[in-house]
């Protein structure tokens, strides 16, 4: 479908000429000649707009009554004021209005100080009120849900959150009850609201009438700081902006970037960050002793994972879980290759796949990016569940279909034929289809011959060819596709490079390897398979059997409780410094928020743990400082050739769209 | 009267039955508008003149050519929520004549090229909307509603919707958003029906007195049909009135009379020894008139002149024995109930003039507080989504405007006898009953408590 491509108009705005696109709305034109309106219902992210504030009011020479800036698009030649009397009096008394049923309880109010309320109350607001009557009462707070309080007294039904509801995250939960002043946001007959994405209506609503009930009177605007970072608690990678007072996370924000999230978060993003300090995070190196494990110091905890690695040499094996950043992948697969010896790692939960099959998968011009889902002809899902592999695309599957017709189809890849004949009908007429797949279809015995259809699927729609057309696929791992670029493979090296040498296990390999006495050390960066990986009966025995298991990690599960030998503590994503890559091909980046846990933050970061391992094993990695193993990373992929830190920026590069792409 | 047009056999026995309005001549206009092609009859409706009857009085010819040409679904939907007070017009067309609205919607849908057709009419009319059941199920039978109408290649569907009582519902989106099964809360305009209506199709929505004229027009012609009336307000209209005179009821008119006529002329004035204080000349959202208006000609454009309009045709009647501030409460009330609750200034605005009112009828009120609720109307005029903040606005404006020093005399009256008895202030409590039963609402809607 094509994408809209908007043409340039010039308005007039309180007597200055602006130039601004063709039908945006004018409160976004206005902007354009620094002119600001003020809005509460108008959210673009919502879709149409409604009107129901009517704080946007403005004049429009020509039109005699005052229209809302919100719903009236903008045109070539408008005349528009907002700064004249009529507007004025119109935008106090909106104000004035809100404000007649609003509590103005600010002081005890979590939005107090980054309230648009507030903002616009002092901006445009009349500055006094003449209302004495007794304000309208309901029992507050209310949990709306576990995680959300209501507090109906403040809210001045904006219908935010309802719009949310029902036209975003189409749950139908949030309704508005009553009619006129009685009117009030509920659920149909009280039920929580518990849904997938319920707490973007704490970020929507523009008063105090949503808050967070764990954020509840932890912190006022002014006692924090905002630190943008991503969120990789799965492969949705979304941007956030971790809300930190006094070194701890109190807060996770959406930080809109339409190319990876449209401002969206899914519940666990959004309320899983106490874990982060919580009391079970591991905060000292352990390691082994009498059958327990015990803290000790990081210089016995390195020694006794050197030796141990040592004794076993090339007979090591290695596992990097999906939270690991690409420099840390990058780093362990030098230790394992270049320090040990042994080509035996992997960072994929479906087995190894052929070489190269996996880069016919990763041709630049097969891939599809996230905006593509929505303006696609038809996406197909194909063994994949959004909501539980990659939520924030269950929303932008939605938008696709409810704002731009996009016709969406699951399928599995149990029956080649039957797919095969239903991905062509869909695109007969050389219309943009995007198939949305998962890794696990790549697995099992049924594995190979499902690539390959795919990759035929892909040639018969001439996906490389159509504008908007490709493959996206939804790894397991959140930085799954940021490890197998970074050379975590049993099969290739960095950029899915072929190796000098003969290709080593795969995960299923190294377990069984282990159980048969072939291999006797292990490390896990990041992963504990008992957890992550398939055949739980499999790995007990093989991390039954291993001499020395080592493992990077925030939690002790149950696989390195029983088993591990060492363990390093490790950063979860708000500490972390590093990159990772979105499934279509982002990188983006990590920033520390918050310290590393340990007494004043004193443990060290993976690469450096890495680092010195593999001193110890006479490697020199070569890395100082964390920037440094991007270097080495960017240095070491073809494709991320000339990459620097600063080039990915807050909102991230997909390497596909770089020159050197191209090239390489 | 022989200039009848609409109620010309309204008293005619078993009219509502498809014999008897056949004998009439019933359906004759259907057959010959068949026989044009639609941009004909869609020119007879332009050239009539014809104003909307519901309230906006807008062109009825002229929306229907909004409507865009072309293949896709168009709607025609029938508004027959006669929900303003005052306006009991419709209920006795559909009544005693259904079949000319029947007749009259059919013609339309085919100027209009609408395929699918509604009437949505209020809860409160079981009756009315029995009789248009039976009178479609004939209609039906005898061929004027279906497939390929009297031989022709129109076909219409014709569903008659009982909506639930809201007084929004009359508003056109609202009545759309509820006939598609939605809470009925009025939609931003632009886009307008027309082009985006009911399930986002283009859309013709008129008032049941409009399309009841619509077989009159083509029996006469429209440029006939145009002679009547006044410039431009054509035609005769439905009245109804109501209130403090002596023969109240539904009267049919030539526009442009005297609005003198209608009242003491038609309705018989004021009751013995009683004088007319004030007249809403077009239901209760008109502002209001007082006596010295009553010559003002009842038409569109003199009512406009006059500060006031002409809505629906309702004439309510108060004469001297009714005080104006209860007038007032019991309007605001009104308007604060059916307030659907989606924009800021109708919502708290309607709220805050009851508050207001009642305040000044319990003598907590100071003369100052008139400026305020005046200032408040003028607030919530033009700044809505709907007009139903302005159905409030308008009227209660225009008493404070007109009656201040009664509102002033009922303040210091009340206030007076609130210092006598202060345990009691006098007058209604209703503001103290009203955050009651709001204490009540919240705890109802007060989910996990």
């Amino acid at each position: 479908m094509p994408r809209p491509e908007p043409k340039t108009i010039t308005f007039t705005i309180d007597g200055l000429e602006v130039q601004a696109p063709e039908n945006v709305m004018l409160v976004d034109a206005a902007k354009h000649g620094d002119v600001e309106i003020p809005v509460f219902c108008y959210e673009p992210k919502l879709g149409n707009p409604v009107g129901a504030c009517r704080m946007c009011l403005v004049e429009i020479e020509g039109i005699g009554k005052l229209q809302t800036g919100c719903s009236t698009p903008v045109k070539d030649g408008m005349v528009v004021h907002t700064q004249t009397e009529r507007v004025k009096i119109a935008q106090q008394a909106v104000v004035e209005f809100l404000l007649i049923n609003h509590p103005l309880d600010c002081p005890v109010c979590d939005k107090g100080g980054e309230c648009p309320l507030q903002d616009i109350t002092f901006g445009w607001g009349p500055g006094h009120s003449r209302f004495i009557e007794p304000k309208r009462h309901f029992v507050k707070p209310l949990e709306l849900s576990p995680t959300i309080a209501i507090d109906r007294e403040r809210c001045i039904l904006c219908y935010r959150c309802a719009r949310f509801s029902q036209e975003i995250s189409e749950d139908h939960q949030l309704v508005l009850l009553e009619r006129g002043a009685h009117s009030y946001i509920s659920t149909f007959d009280g039920h929580p609201y518990v849904a997938p994405f319920s707490g973007n209506i704490v970020e929507l609503c523009p008063v105090g009438a949503l808050t967070s009930l764990p954020y509840r009177f932890r912190a006022r605007p002014w006692d924090v700081e905002d630190a943008g970072s991503v969120c990789t608690l799965c492969p949705s990678q979304c941007n956030v902006t971790l809300t930190v007072r006094d070194d701890r996370v109190l807060r996770v924000l959406a930080r809109q970037n339409d190319e990876v999230d449209d401002g969206w978060l899914c519940d666990r993003g959004r309320f899983a960050y106490p874990a982060l300090g919580g009391d079970e995070r591991i905060t000292e190196p352990l390691i082994r002793d009498g059958g327990e494990l015990r803290p000790v110091s990081w210089e016995r905890a390195l020694e006794a994972a050197a030796s141990g690695l040592k004794r076993a040499g090339e007979r090591t094996g290695a596992i990097a879980g999906g939270q690991a950043t690409g420099e840390e992948g990058f780093l362990l697969a030098r230790l394992l290759r270049e320090g040990l010896g042994s080509p035996h790692l992997d960072s994929r939960r479906a087995g190894t796949l052929p070489l190269e099959l996996h880069r016919a998968l990763s041709d630049p011009a097969l891939q599809a990016k996230i905006s593509d889902l929505e303006f696609a002809h038809s996406v197909l899902v194909l063994d994949a569940d959004p909501i539980e592999d990659m939520p924030i695309l269950d929303l932008r599957l939605r938008k696709g279909v409810r704002r731009h017709d996009m016709k969406l189809l699951e399928a599995s890849s149990e029956d080649l034929p039957a797919l095969r004949e239903l991905a062509l009908s869909l695109g007969q007429h050389g219309e943009d289809v995007v198939i949305l797949w998962h890794e696990r279809l790549t697995a099992g015995p049924n594995g190979p011959a499902a690539t390959q259809a795919l990759l035929e699927i892909a040639a018969s729609l001439s996906m490389s060819e159509v504008p908007g057309a490709g493959l996206l696929e939804i790894p397991a791992g959140s930085n799954g596709r940021g490890l197998r670029e970074a050379g975590v493979l049993p099969n290739a090296g960095p950029g899915l490079c072929e190796l000098d040498d003969a290709p080593g296990r795969d995960a299923r390999g190294i377990a069984e390897a282990l159980i048969a006495g072939e291999l006797a050390a292990l490390y896990l960066l990041q992963s504990d398979p008992l957890e992550e990986l398939p055949e739980r009966d499999l790995w007990e025995q093989a991390l039954e059997r291993a001499s020395t298991v080592v493992a990077h990690a925030s939690f002790l599960t149950d696989g390195l409780r029983a088993h591990a030998d060492v363990v390093f503590p490790s950063e979860a994503y708000a500490e972390k410094e590093g990159t990772v890559v979105h499934p279509d091909g982002r990188l983006q980046r990590l920033r520390p928020a918050v310290a590393r846990p340990g007494k004043f933050g004193s443990t060290l970061a993976g690469w450096q743990v890495l680092a010195k391992v593999a001193s110890r094993l006479d490697l020199d990695l070569g890395v100082l400082t964390g920037s440094m193993a991007s270097q080495q990373l960017f240095d070491a992929v073809p494709f991320y050739a000339g990459l620097t830190l600063e080039e990915i920026g807050g909102r991230g590069v997909r390497w596909q769209e770089r020159e050197t792409a191209v090239t390489s | 009267m022989s200039d009848k047009l609409l109620f010309k056999d309204i008293d005619e026995p078993g009219l509502n039955t498809l014999a008897v309005y056949r004998r009439r001549g019933g359906y004759e206009a259907l057959r010959q508008a068949l026989q044009l092609a639609p941009e004909d009859v869609l020119k007879q409706l332009e050239a009539s003149g014809l104003r909307g009857r519901g309230g906006a009085g807008f062109a009825m010819g002229k929306k229907v050519s909004f409507l865009p040409k072309g293949s896709m679904d168009k709607y025609l939907v029938c508004n027959a929520d006669e929900s303003e007070p005052g306006t009991f017009k419709d209920r006795e067309l559909m009544q005693k004549s259904p079949h000319m609205l029947l007749e009259g919607i059919v013609i339309a849908s085919y100027a209009a090229g609408a395929n699918r057709s509604f009437i949505y009419i209020r809860g409160e009319y079981v009756l009315q909307a029995d009789v248009l059941d039976a009178a479609l199920a004939e209609a039906r039978e005898a061929g004027y509603i279906g497939e390929q109408i009297l031989g022709s290649e129109h076909s219409l569907s014709l569903v008659v919707h009982r909506g639930a009582g809201a007084y929004i519902c009359g508003e056109e989106t609202g009545l759309l958003d509820s006939l598609e099964g939605k809470r009925g809360n009025p939609r931003l305009k632009p886009p307008f029906p027309a082009n985006q209506g009911l399930y986002q199709g283009p859309t013709l929505i008129n008032n049941v007195e409009t399309l009841s004229t619509v077989p009159t027009i083509m029996r006469m012609g429209g440029e006939e049909y145009a002679k009547l009336g006044v410039q431009t307000s054509t035609g005769t209209k439905l009245v109804s009135i109501s209130g403090q005179v002596r023969r109240p009821g539904n009267y049919e008119i030539e526009l442009g009379i005297p609005s003198r006529e209608i009242i003491f002329g038609l309705a018989g004035g004021p009751l013995e020894g009683r004088q007319i204080k004030c007249w809403f000349p077009g239901g209760s959202s008109a502002p209001v008139l007082t006596a010295e208006d009553l010559d003002v000609p009842y038409d569109f454009d003199s009512l406009a002149k006059a500060g006031s309009m002409l809505g629906s045709g309702a004439i309510i009647v108060v004469d001297d024995s009714t005080p104006i501030v209860e007038l007032a409460i019991k309007l605001a009330k009104f308007y604060r109930h059916e307030s659907c609750g989606k924009c800021t200034p109708c919502r708290e605005g309607t709220n805050w003039t009851v508050e207001m009112l009642e305040r000044i009828d319990s003598g907590e009120a100071t003369p100052m507080d008139l400026d305020i609720m005046a200032s408040v109307q003028e607030h919530i005029i033009g700044n809505c989504l709907c007009v139903l903040g302005d159905a409030m606005a308008m009227p209660i404006g225009s008493m404070i405007a007109k009656f201040r020093p009664e509102f002033e005399a009922h303040i210091e009256s009340a206030r007076a006898r609130a210092d006598l008895n202060p345990a009691h202030p006098a007058g209604h409590t209703a503001g103290h009953q009203a955050g009651a039963s709001e204490q009540a609402l919240a705890a109802q809607g007060a989910p996990g408590a």
